[in-house]
Formats: structure tokens, C-alpha cells, sequence
């Protein structure tokens, strides 16, 4: 059963300003600020112009996080702060349905996070050379259950017991795009009750 | 490509649409039904007059009907004999080979809205494309512009059609499509597609970059002919052999003359098929494909015969 080595698996680069964009769609969760604050210092030397169209969406989260007050004071005027993710995904969606061609969008965090972002990025056609991402903070994965399509949040070991059917799924590096998840696959079909040492391996 | 896999077609329709385009009707000899395609495809239609002439045209039918395939033919002024043989030698009840489609202007599957740009006889592939797109969930709208109102070929069928998602444009009437606004006020995963001169192509890219576009959004395509040039030699390495490419005929023309064939399917400057290896060059070439980058041509290393050229006492080709 291939767990690594697996070309689905997403790469990430760092995050860099794209001006032949019109419009910039700036999405951030804890420590995903500082790259964010980044691009935005990178516009404001290369073209200032592109901050009047830039939006941030942003959920502080514990530790690492920034204020509002530190995008305000990078000049960026259109910033907004949510509780958690799912009202940042609510209002991201309703951005994106009246957004416009010429939009680039710039994702930071973890990368369940991005990958959630990207999902709907998805499915308003948004292609590779619209988005760009940059993975920062804890490495936990979302993991799909193959067998009940549950999925299993904020996953850090190699071994997991799924929230759906209780079955001990091994984590792979088979991700989907579509689920923003990884693949979880029944570890012990074979040998009941029989585990690999479950480790701690995505922090 | 080898006359194996050509087919054999008999013309079963003519019609002259416009004082410049005639339409094409053709149907596979013995009966039967020709090869699925996809809107935007285009078939290779070969030539036997004095020279062979192998000239790629889109295909205008519906997909879904395959007891004939259409193409639209304009007369060239500057025509190196294709266009001038389909519109003076072809009658119904000649027999025409064809190579099988093929599709490098498809249109993207998961748009949310297509945008479908025509400047003359490039409204073909569109007509095809309607087909797929008619009756479909997927918003999209025609922005067709002609020289006056007689060129405007396959009118009809599209007013009868699309409605108001047509739009039209007449030069003669100073009638330009705004380009600029269409392209700045586009929801977010719309494509743009383009057909037509090269200088309505260009335009089009350019104006969709500067509103921001990504290239992924951004379709065209243009079939070149070869443009006429300076005759010059050429050597073909590995066949070892040398060949002579009078002004008038392309050099994948030239070689194939000389019986080494080279892969292909668009014979227009635009699939990369022909893609060639240059070994030695003491002169200059000229690049006339849309394949190659400019960087890829300024380096001289490489060449597509089908529509590029040189201007060189030797040159010499990995073939």
C-alpha cells in the first residue's frame, strides 16, 4: 500500500505578488499572516495601486496570529476577521461569486486551511496560474475515510481511528483536491487487530 | 502522418455562402460513418492537383451527426493553390483525402461561462463548438465580426440559433467589437476564445492580460499558411539526403517530396508535431509557427518545417 511518493500530494511555494492581476483576494488563518503581510509590502514597492484592490479574509487564530490593527497599518484598507474558518469560507464564497476575471488569489496557512480554500477556488474554475499558496503552521491533515466517507480533522499520526465508522485508517499521501482531504485506507483488513506503531508524524 | 490513415471522402455538397467562403459537404466513400470529434477540431484535407497540398480546416457540423463532415473554405488572395484548387477544381462527386480530426481548440470543461470571439472565416470551429454548447447549462456568448454584410457566412444557422447571445459586428458599418469592456466585466472562471486574422488574435490576448487574465483562460488559434520565402537547401541527417525547398512550397512540403515523412497534424504553425531538431546553421531562421517560444526561437535549435523556413546557404535537420 504506496503511502508516500505520491504525485497528488500538493506542493507549495512561497507566496509572491502577481500584478498583471487586477483584482487581489488575500485569505489567511494564524500564522499565515506574515506572508500575507509579505505580498502585501512587496505590491506596495512594486505597485501601490494594487493595494485599493485588495481584500483580506483572515481568522486569527491561537498563537503566531496577527491583529487587525498590523493589515491596517500595511495600508491594506479592505480587511476582515472571522471567528474560525467556516464563516471565512462562507464570506469567501460570496466573494468569489462576484468577482471578476483578472482576480488572484494568495492563500496562507495550514494546510487543511489551504486546502479547503482551494476547494472552493475549484469550483469557481479558478486555475493554477490564479492561485497562489503557501503552507505555514501545523502539518495535521483532513483524512477521508474510503470505506464510510467520513472525515477525520486535525489528524497528526500516521495511523488514525475514523470518527465515521471507528475503523483504524492508514493515512496516505493520496490527496484529493475535490474533498480537500487525504486518503485514509483500512489498515488491519487483513490481520484484525493488528497495528503498525502509530506515530506522530504531521505537526 | 501516412496515406494509411487517411480517409476516403466524396464531396456531396457545395455551397458558395459569401462571395469569398464556399461550403463543403463531405461524406466517407462506401457509406458508413466517419470518425467522432469534438467541437473545435479540424481535419487535414489533401490535395492531388500539379503539387499535393495538405490544408488543415475546422470542422463546422454537429458532432453528433457523422454521415458527413462540413468545412468552410475561404479564397485566399495570396493563395499558394489549397484554397484556389477546393474553390475551382472541387466539384460534387470529387473524391478528397482526409486525415482523421483532431482537436487543439477545445473548449474547457469546467468554465462557468465561455466568451466566443469570430473575425471571418474563424467563425468555423465556433459552429462546431455551438453545437455542444447549445442547450447546455453553461452561459456563453458569440461576438462575430465580418467585413459587411455579405461576407457574414453561416448567418442564419446562428441567428436561428443563438438569438441574443449573438452579436454582431460589421466593419462597414465602423462597427468594432469593445473588447476592452467585454473582457474587464467577465465573472471569475469565464474563458475566452478567439478565431481569426492574426492582428484580431493578438489583440484579444493582449487586451485580456492587461484586465488581469491568466493564460489558462485564454484560447485561440490561427492556422498559418506558409508564408513564400527564399528557396534554400536542406540536409537531412539520418536520412542523409539533400533536399531543395523552392520559394513556393514549405519546407515539410520539400521534405516529404523527397519521401521522409514527418510527424505531424496541423500543418498550420500550432500543434508542435512537427517539432524538429536543428543540427547546423550557417544563417538565420524563420520562424513562423505559434508553437515555440521566443525564447525557443531566438536559441535556433529547433524548427516546425510546416510553416518555417531559413535563410541560409546549409542547414541541417535531425531527420
Amino acid at each position: 500500500m504506496l503511502v508516500t511518493g505520491i504525485k497528488s500530494k500538493p506542493v507549495y511555494a512561497p507566496l509572491q505578488a502577481d500584478t498583471r492581476g487586477r483584482y487581489h483576494l488575500m485569505l489567511g488563518m494564524g500564522v499565515g499572516a506574515a506572508p500575507l503581510l509579505r505580498v502585501i509590502a512587496e505590491m506596495r514597492s512594486a505597485a501601490a495601486q494594487s493595494l485599493k484592490q485588495t481584500r483580506v479574509l483572515y481568522v486569527p487564530d491561537t498563537g503566531g496570529g496577527a491583529g487587525i490593527d498590523e493589515f491596517r497599518a500595511a495600508a491594506v484598507a479592505d480587511v476582515r476577521l472571522f471567528d474560525g474558518t467556516p464563516a471565512l469560507l462562507e464570506k469567501f464564497r460570496a466573494t468569489l461569486s462576484e468577482s471578476l476575471m483578472g482576480t488572484r488569489l494568495y492563500v496562507a496557512g495550514p494546510e487543511s486551511f489551504i486546502g479547503l480554500v482551494m476547494k472552493i477556488a475549484l469550483e469557481f474554475n479558478l486555475n493554477k496560474d490564479e492561485i497562489r499558496a503557501e503552507e505555514c503552521g501545523t502539518l495535521a491533515r483532513r483524512i477521508y475515510c474510503i470505506h464510510c466517507r467520513a472525515t477525520t480533522e486535525q489528524v497528526r499520526t500516521n495511523i488514525v481511528r475514523c470518527v465515521g465508522c471507528a475503523r483504524w485508517l492508514l493515512v496516505r499521501d493520496h490527496y484529493s483536491r475535490r474533498l480537500a482531504a487525504y486518503m485514509g485506507v483500512m489498515v488491519d483488513a487483513e490481520a484484525p487487530g493488528e497495528l503498525p506503531p502509530v506515530k506522530e508524524v504531521f505537526l | 502522418m501516412s496515406d494509411e490513415q487517411t480517409l476516403a471522402v466524396e464531396v456531396v455538397g457545395i455551397e458558395q455562402v459569401t462571395p469569398l467562403i464556399k461550403h463543403f459537404k463531405l461524406a466517407p466513400v462506401g457509406g458508413g460513418a466517419l470518425p467522432v470529434f469534438s467541437g473545435g477540431s479540424h481535419i487535414i484535407v489533401v490535395m492531388r492537383g500539379e503539387r499535393v497540398h495538405k490544408n488543415p480546416y475546422s470542422l463546422l457540423g454537429s458532432p453528433s451527426e457523422l454521415d458527413t463532415y462540413e468545412i468552410g473554405v475561404r479564397r485566399m488572395e495570396e493563395s499558394r493553390g489549397g484554397s484556389h484548387f477546393m474553390h475551382d477544381r472541387v466539384v460534387v462527386g470529387s473524391r478528397l483525402e482526409i486525415a482523421h480530426p483532431v482537436n487543439l481548440f477545445g473548449l474547457d470543461k469546467i468554465a462557468r461561462k465561455h466568451v466566443l470571439i469570430a473575425g471571418g472565416i474563424g467563425i468555423t470551429p465556433f459552429l462546431a463548438q455551438l453545437e455542444d454548447l447549445h442547450g447546455g447549462s453553461v452561459p456563453y456568448e458569440l461576438h462575430y465580426s465580418v467585413r459587411s454584410h455579405e461576407h457574414a457566412a453561416f448567418l442564419e444557422r446562428l441567428r436561428r440559433r443563438e438569438g441574443d447571445r449573438l452579436h454582431m459586428y460589421y466593419d462597414s458599418e465602423g462597427q468594432l467589437i469593445p473588447f476592452e469592456t467585454l473582457l474587464a466585466d467577465q465573472p471569475l472562471g469565464t474563458h475566452v476564445y478567439v478565431c481569426g486574422p492574426a492582428g484580431m488574435i493578438k489583440h484579444v490576448i493582449a487586451t485580456a492580460q492587461s484586465c488581469g487574465w491568466p493564460d489558462s483562460h485564454i484560447h485561440w488559434e490561427q492556422f498559418s499558411a506558409p508564408p513564400v520565402g527564399d528557396a534554400f537547401e536542406v540536409f537531412l541527417a539520418r536520412s542523409n539526403l539533400t533536399v531543395h525547398v523552392p520559394p513556393d512550397q514549405s519546407l515539410l512540403e520539400s521534405i516529404e517530396a523527397a519521401g521522409v515523412e514527418v510527424p505531424y497534424l496541423c500543418r498550420g504553425g500550432v500543434c508542435g508535431f512537427c517539432h524538429t531538431r536543428v543540427l547546423e546553421l550557417d544563417g538565420e531562421l524563420v520562424h513562423n509557427d505559434h508553437f515555440l517560444s521566443d525564447a525557443d526561437k531566438a536559441k535556433g535549435k529547433s524548427i516546425m518545417p510546416c510553416v518555417s523556413r531559413a535563410q541560409c546557404k546549409r542547414l541541417v535537420l535531425d531527420l
